[in-house]
């Protein structure tokens, strides 16, 4: 992993068009503003966990499987 | 009364101002917005979060409290804004509104649900999100159920 130190004002540039800059740093969170073009997606890597995690959870379910696990789930 | 083809419940007639509407979707499923909440008391405490635009996508999800009894939101300010309340404060689950852990149910049986991204429904209007927190309070593959033994054959 590269790692480069930053202070608030100072940016980063990736390829073409990409800049990430340091707004605003305080004792535990970093303020980033991050140009990009459009058809750049920039997501929270906890959002990119999450939309992983729905497709897993809209895996078809063979359905013996499904009962018996709404089963155990029951209370 | 309107109606609606089901994943696992056929068709099911639900009423008027009873949908849940996700105005920018789920991750991963943005171009949806449109869910019903179904329950069947042989199968609590899981909630079926069934699209009515596609009849094949149905969550199944818990409610926090069942899996975390000391569960709290910490929904980001975005997210507060989708859901029409004000950033100041975090809305109290139970009585204003209903907030669910999607579950995944892994080919052996393991299920998670994901803490880490609640879907919070306002209890008054329906309107509802899936607030993916930014601490690191909670998981999104938090264990419910361990890999189902297959039963032995005799």
């Amino acid at each position: 992993m590269l790692v480069i130190s930053r202070r608030a004002g100072e940016s980063i540039v990736i390829a073409d068009g990409i800049e990430i800059e340091v707004l605003e740093t305080g004792h535990n969170r970093v303020k980033l503003g991050i140009r990009a073009p459009r058809e750049i997606a920039v997501l929270r890597k906890e959002v990119e966990l999450t939309r992983h995690e729905n497709q897993a959870a809209n895996r078809a379910i063979p359905s013996d499987l499904l009962s018996s696990v709404l089963g155990k789930l029951h209370r | 009364m309107p109606a609606c083809e089901t994943k696992y419940f056929g068709r099911v007639r639900y009423e008027d101002g009873v949908t849940v509407q996700f105005a920018g979707g789920l991750p991963g499923f943005e171009t949806l917005h449109c869910f019903l909440l179904l329950e069947d008391a042989a199968r609590k405490p899981v909630v079926f979060l069934q699209s009515l635009e596609d009849p094949h996508l149905c969550f199944l999800t818990v409610p926090v409290w069942s899996v975390d009894p000391g569960y709290h939101l910490k929904i980001p300010d975005d997210d507060l804004r989708a859901l029409g309340l004000a950033p100041d404060r975090q809305p109290a689950i139970g009585t204003e509104v209903i907030c669910l852990a999607i579950v995944s149910v892994a080919a052996d049986g393991t299920s998670t649900a994901n803490l880490l991204a609640p879907v919070v429904i306002r209890r008054n209007s329906g309107m509802a999100v899936q607030a993916v927190r930014d601490d690191a309070q909670y998981g999104s593959r938090h264990l419910l159920l361990g890999p189902v033994e297959e039963a032995p054959c005799w």
